[in-house]
């Protein structure tokens, strides 16, 4: 079937809010992510943290004069904040962003973390999505990548979230884990499709430089090839293609959308937060280690809870000179190739035209010429498009776009 | 392959051909298609291996915090693979060449 969606233009003058909640109760041996381990961390840090960000949020009011279009919290674990922190954190975004109640407004969390009266401070608050780590319904499985929760809690969070009025629910899952085989991980999915999510997205894991993972694969193979590092200890890339390509399958059985190469979601769900990175959208990210982007400039606040306070308290900028780039032409074209490319409506010729000045087809000319007789792009009038059966190998062709 | 070429006594011909096609299939690496490796004399194909098409080589994630990162590594990635061979349609890193050299050893 063919879905034809129209793209929405980019707007600079509604950006999409992230709020970046760096803690978590533990960190999981494979994440990379910018967060404190809440049981390792002083206990003033996330005081700390919220005093920061109430300053921060305060001065960058000026960048969204016309409000955000959307708002994802994000890290970390959000939920693993105390009911009064997570208040109050609801209670600055409400004043320095008000948001139409229609706007999607998202909060991602963890099983273990979640009580009735957090919940009831979200959706009091006007969340209207949420975004459960759920990865697994295996102990096993969830234990030999550090995750502390356990399948039950899992199951619990998603009741609770039921209970609570959140009707519009995604689930996190991780496939490729330690240990996993084909038939573990369709358990999961298959579990995962019993409670109805609206929205699912599945993650092939990835050993990320300077995780516990990777350190410990490392040790194993004694730092041979890359490759190396997945011999014996996890699912091989053909094991992987085949868990994505059943996945794909069994969920375009049930009435999901692959709307991207790892979200996956009812007619209605796609998340827009997200949707609006990849259509090259701007965004605003607050809190240390949150990236935003505005008007062509693309910069990071420095990943040091103390320092992005301290900053902030004393009038200085909490951004990280060394992660500040102005994203050139070329840069941004490249962006919009690598991120449209893995969306299922793909490209759009006009809006490409529109916000760079040129056709992406004639930019590109040589790269469409090379994959004219391999069936790798699908194109009509309006959008440029990759073969679905690429999508699990899409770098091999995304890199010649940059 | 003219540059994997190599003059030989017939009598060790197949055995250091399927040397050299098994050990180009471990330095080959998987791409989009499927490569078969064969060595021939003349027409006759004396032995054969083949690197099977790539499955996976994607990014499992690309969110707003990622994008710089991850398109900089896409070029990274890019340079790297500028420095094989193109054979093709195929991508030959330099190890190959050596490969025929080494085939004794």
């Amino acid at each position: 079937m063919h879905f034809k969606i129209k793209q929405e233009r980019v707007c600079t003058r509604m950006p999409s809010l992230y709020i970046h909640v760096p803690f978590c109760i533990q960190k999981c041996d494979y994440c990379a992510f910018y967060s404190h381990s809440l049981v390792d961390s002083p206990e003033d840090l996330i005081s700390v943290y919220l005093e920061g960000l109430e300053v921060e949020m305060t001065k960058r009011q000026k960048d969204a004069p016309q409000g955000v279009s959307s708002l994802f919290i994000g890290g970390g674990t959000p939920t693993a904040l105390k009911a009064v922190e997570l208040e109050r954190l609801m209670k600055m975004i409400h004043r320095c962003f008000p948001m139409n109640e229609g706007a999607e407004k998202t909060v991602e969390g963890n099983p273990g973390t979640l009580t009735d009266e957090k919940l009831t401070i979200l959706r009091r608050y006007g969340i209207n999505r949420f975004s459960l780590g759920v990865q697994a319904f295996d102990d096993s499985l969830l234990s030999a990548v550090g995750r502390i929760h356990t399948a039950r809690q899992a199951r619990e969070a998603i009741g609770r979230l039921r209970s609570a009025g959140f009707d519009n629910l995604n689930l996190d899952l991780m496939f490729g884990l330690p240990g996993q085989d084909m038939i573990l991980w369709q358990a999961t999915l298959e579990e995962a499709l019993s409670y109805s999510p609206e929205h699912l997205s599945l993650y092939g894991l990835m050993l990320e430089e300077d995780t516990p993972l990777y350190e410990r694969c490392a040790q194993v193979t004694n730092n041979q090839t890359e490759n190396a590092l997945q011999l014996d200890l996890l699912p091989d890339d053909d094991l992987q293609a085949d868990m994505h390509e059943w996945a794909v399958e069994r969920l375009k059985q049930e009435g999901y959308r692959q709307y991207e190469t790892s979200n996956f979601a009812r007619p209605g769900y796609d998340c827009r937060h997200n949707l609006g990175y990849w259509r090259g959208a701007d965004y605003l990210g607050l809190g240390p280690g949150a990236v935003s982007c505005l008007n062509k400039v693309r910069w990071k606040n420095v990943e040091d809870v103390r320092v992005y306070e301290n900053c902030l308290q004393s009038g200085q900028s909490p951004i990280d000179e060394a992660g500040e780039e102005v994203l050139t032409l070329r840069e941004r074209m490249a962006e919009r190739m690598i991120l449209g490319l893995r969306l299922e409506e793909g490209v759009d010729f006009i809006l490409f035209r529109n916000d760079f000045g040129e056709d992406l087809r004639d930019i590109y000319r040589d790269v469409l010429e090379h994959y004219k007789d391999k069936d790798v792009f699908v194109a009509d009038n309006d959008y440029l498009r990759l073969n679905p059966k690429y999508s699990f190998i899409a770098n091999s062709i995304l890199r010649d776009f940059v | 392959m003219d540059a994997l070429s190599f003059i030989i006594h017939r009598a060790k011909s197949y055995n250091r051909g399927r040397k050299l096609v098994e050990k180009l299939r471990g330095i080959i690496p998987r791409q989009m298609f499927e490569i078969p490796i064969q060595s021939v004399i003349g027409n006759k194909v004396i032995a054969r291996e083949t690197v099977s098409a790539m499955r996976k080589d994607v990014l499992s994630k690309c969110y707003g915090g990622d994008i710089s990162r991850k398109r900089k590594l896409l070029e990274k990635q890019k340079v790297g693979k500028k420095r094989m061979k193109q054979v093709g349609n195929v991508e030959v890193p330099q190890d190959a060449f050596m490969a025929v050299l080494k085939i004794d050893d």
